[in-house]
């Protein structure tokens, strides 16, 4: 409620500006799947590592056009993070600035609806991020993937309770897992993933 | 980010940047059972590669018996081919859920042109497809480019030349010494040429004497070459001149003979060569020299895509007549007369291509008398070591006393065992039942197996305990009838050949077959009803395929090229789709052959 508030209120402010054309409806058969590493897990403190986005059209992951993004090293980056997706300072002196990296994130993505595992975390650290910088948040339409395995595993077998990980979801659906805890796996699997579901491979098998 | 896996051929054939390009530039594709990705007469867009999953190429013209081309599983490659040529000629279609990396059109020729040992990978992969396609069509595919491009000299042999004066009988004695059809005759500087055609014609037809002088009946308007001129030169000038050799000269001296004989055999990759070498081995160390030279044989057939049953005749019968040339060299004719030497194992089943293990007996006569026999049996056995014969592990040779005894010690040992029937008497009979005999008197070893028959073929207790071992592995399938693959690879030895080699064992033992090799036994008990013909060859099939991947292994060890000391191991991952295809099939005939067994002899429990 108060997320399609701020979108109305974002869109008026932004109409004549240069993302003025994010906010309106998307008529394309495109999505992206889209995945960050934070150097935490509290959208509150968290602050981006690197941002991977992948488009998809139809049946087709197009990995060949894909966003891999790595940003400059923030404060926050710490040794407990480090570990999950190995990204250590040096490896991020050559990344992009905040903006920079926003703004190619965003020319990339354009209105397309986004994809992700569990997206509401990742899209409150990317807005937690934009709006200092550019005045609003993400405008698009979310899918969260985990949210779309589980109600499918509801539908058609309601007797189970399923377990919600990345990895074992991955496995039930039969997709290779790629590149785990770097941003661009994480996002293509999560793209074959949401093709598996859409080609029903809950109800099939 | 993507996991290509990009260490195999083709892709090993880019430099980094090339491969960055390939991991940059594909997309992913999903697809569901039964979709097809790409239909005959469509143009090709993609170069897929295979993640996951299974691919079949179908001709969808064909019959549907014929019409799979290829299967492709995770890691291989297709639609190169349709994009090479246009458009593609057969149907893609997914046989099990796939996940494919797609390479696009573009990318694919930008790489091509910029790598072109890449695009050449892709151009042999069109020939070697359309070989097979065309052998398929025509089973006598036999590589005629080795032969084309021989030169004279490779396949000439040394003159025999013999002075003017030489009689008629000198000649012929000359003749059978060194194992020649013909010689040459020098008079005033002049050769001609004499055949044993033209001496049997002199001395019968013409009444000539055997003292009269050869040259009378020599013929000087000679069909030359040149030793450097290409083989198939000389055999256009034999066909003309309707003669059946030629005489090599080089600056007027007659240097060498070309037979047909020799051409032919040169085309049938020196064969004929070796065994003659064989022939006129007059001491060990020339015997040693023409065995050295098997392995090269076997390579050399085999690259010429001869069939390998025939390549296991021919190495069974080649390796007899070493083991029986050594032993007449070692052994005096009178204790050859009254005795007889078995190979055994593999080698009794001539299925043993390059040399292993000598397993070996000797049965000798009840009335003999050998004073020096053990002696002489040690240095047999040594003798065979330095023919290049590594010795049994398992001491199954003629210097082990125990495989040595007169013919009624045999058969109360055969006796014994079939009482016994716990493992090792078991595995005793096994190697029994191969044993072929290649010197001395074959009758011994007759008398003997009858004696094996007779006393097991009717035993149903032995026959299943028998039987039991060919069950004691199971074939590398999984449940769902796919190959396993481990990564240390499946060991066809124990998955395939052994089931079937000693399940037709069994057979043989119970309907009495005297035939040793594998393959006969088989024609033989097809024959005889107890198996369907069909069957039967679909196993003799199976068997080849089996030797034949093994083979492949032990020549690649013999180059250096692996050096694996487990020629037993397949590494399914490194096999060709169309290999491994074969050799899932092959495995299925195995475990139904392993069922009918359990069948036939109540193995179930």
């Amino acid at each position: 409620m108060i997320r399609s508030l701020r979108r109305v209120a974002d869109r008026r402010r932004q109409a004549d500006g240069r993302y003025g054309w994010l906010f309106s409806p998307y008529t394309g058969d495109e999505m992206v799947a889209i995945d960050c590493e934070t150097t935490g897990l509290d959208t509150r403190t968290a602050e981006l590592v690197s941002i991977a986005a992948v488009r998809i059209q139809g049946e087709r992951v197009l990995t060949s056009g894909s966003l891999d993004l790595r940003l400059q090293p923030p404060a926050s980056l710490r040794g407990d993070s480090i570990k999950i997706h190995r990204m250590r300072g040096i490896d991020l002196n050559d990344g992009d600035e905040l903006g920079e990296a926003l703004e190619k994130f965003l020319d990339f993505i354009g209105n397309r609806p986004l994809l992700g595992w569990c997206i509401d975390y990742d899209r409150a650290v990317i807005d937690r991020q934009l709006r200092p910088l550019f005045g609003f948040s993400l405008p698009n339409a979310c899918l969260d993937v985990a949210q779309l395995y589980l109600r499918e595993m509801h539908r058609t077998r309601p007797q189970l309770e399923p377990t919600v990980n990345f990895e074992s979801v991955a496995e039930a659906l039969n997709v290779p897992v790629m590149g785990r805890h770097t941003a661009l796996g994480d996002a293509t699997t999560t793209a074959l993933m949401y093709i598996r579901l859409k080609k029903g491979a809950l109800t099939t098998s | 980010m993507v996991d290509m896996d990009l260490s195999q051929p083709p892709f090993t054939l880019l430099d980094d940047s090339g491969r960055e390009r390939v991991v940059r530039g594909v997309d992913l594709l999903y697809f569901n059972r039964g979709e097809i990705i790409l239909d005959a007469g469509q143009p090709g867009e993609f170069v897929y590669i295979i993640h996951k999953g299974e691919v079949a190429e179908l001709d969808p013209h064909a019959p549907s018996d014929q019409a799979r081309i290829a299967h492709y599983t995770a890691g291989d490659l297709f639609g190169a081919i349709s994009i090479l040529k246009g458009s593609s000629r057969y149907r893609f279609k997914v046989e099990q859920e796939s996940l494919c990396y797609a390479m696009p059109k573009t990318l694919f020729e930008h790489l091509c042109d910029d790598y072109p040992a890449f695009a050449d990978f892709f151009q042999r992969g069109l020939a070697q497809k359309t070989r097979l396609l065309a052998e398929r069509r025509a089973e006598s595919g036999v590589n005629m480019a080795g032969f084309m491009l021989a030169r004279v000299s490779a396949c000439m042999r040394a003159p025999l030349i013999v002075e003017a004066t030489t009689s008629i009988a000198a000649a012929a004695n000359r003749l059978n010494e060194s194992h020649a059809d013909s010689m040459l005759v020098g008079k005033d500087g002049r050769f001609g040429v004499v055949t044993k055609t033209d001496l049997l014609n002199a001395l019968v037809m013409e009444g000539a004497t055997q003292a009269r002088p050869v040259v009378t009946i020599a013929h000087f308007e000679l069909v030359s070459a040149a030793p450097d001129q290409y083989l198939f030169e000389a055999l256009v000038q034999m066909t003309r001149h309707q003669v059946a050799r030629v005489v090599v000269v080089e600056q007027d001296r007659p240097v060498g003979v070309v037979e047909l004989t020799d051409v032919l055999s040169h085309f049938s990759s020196r064969s004929y060569m070796v065994s003659l070498e064989l022939e006129q081995a007059d001491d060990l160390e020339a015997l040693a020299r023409a065995s050295a030279r098997l392995p090269e044989l076997v390579q050399a057939l085999m690259a010429q895509g001869i069939k390998l049953r025939f390549v296991m005749d021919l190495l069974a019968a080649l390796n007899g007549r070493i083991v029986d040339k050594a032993y007449q060299f070692l052994v005096a004719p009178r204790y050859r007369a009254q005795s007889c030497l078995l190979v055994m194992g593999s080698e009794g089943r001539g299925e043993q291509i390059l040399k292993t293990d000598q397993d070996n007996a000797l049965i000798v006569a009840d009335d003999s008398d050998w004073p020096d026999r053990e002696i002489a049996m040690q240095r047999f056995t040594e003798t065979l070591y330095t023919l290049g014969y590594p010795p049994c592990p398992g001491n199954i040779m003629v210097s082990n006393p125990a495989w040595v005894d007169n013919e009624s010690g045999w058969r109360r040992t055969v006796t014994r065992w079939v009482e016994r029937r716990d493992g090792a008497s078991l595995m005793n009979l096994a190697i029994m039942l191969d044993a072929r005999g290649v010197a001395g008197d074959t009758r011994l070893l007759d008398r003997v197996r009858e004696h094996l028959f007779a006393s097991c073929s009717h035993d149903e207790l032995l026959l299943s305990y028998f039987a039991r071992a060919a069950l004691h592995f199971a074939a590398p399938l999984t449940l769902f009838g796919t190959l396993k693959t481990p990564r240390h690879g499946i060991d066809i030895k124990k998955g395939g050949i052994f089931p079937i080699v000693h399940g037709v064992r069994t057979l043989t033992l119970e309907c009495r077959i005297n035939e040793t090799s594998t393959l006969a036994r088989l024609a033989a008990l097809a024959e005889q009803g107890r198996l369907e013909a069909d069957f039967a060859a679909d196993l003799g099939e199976a068997l080849a395929l089996f030797i034949e991947l093994r083979l492949k292994q032990q020549l690649a060890q013999l180059d250096g090229r692996q050096n694996s000391d487990e020629p037993n191991l397949v590494v399914v991952q490194s096999l060709s789709s169309l290999e491994r295809d074969l050799l899932r099939q092959a495995l299925h005939i195995v475990k139904d052959f392993q069922q009918r067994l359990t069948h036939r002899f109540h193995l179930e429990y």
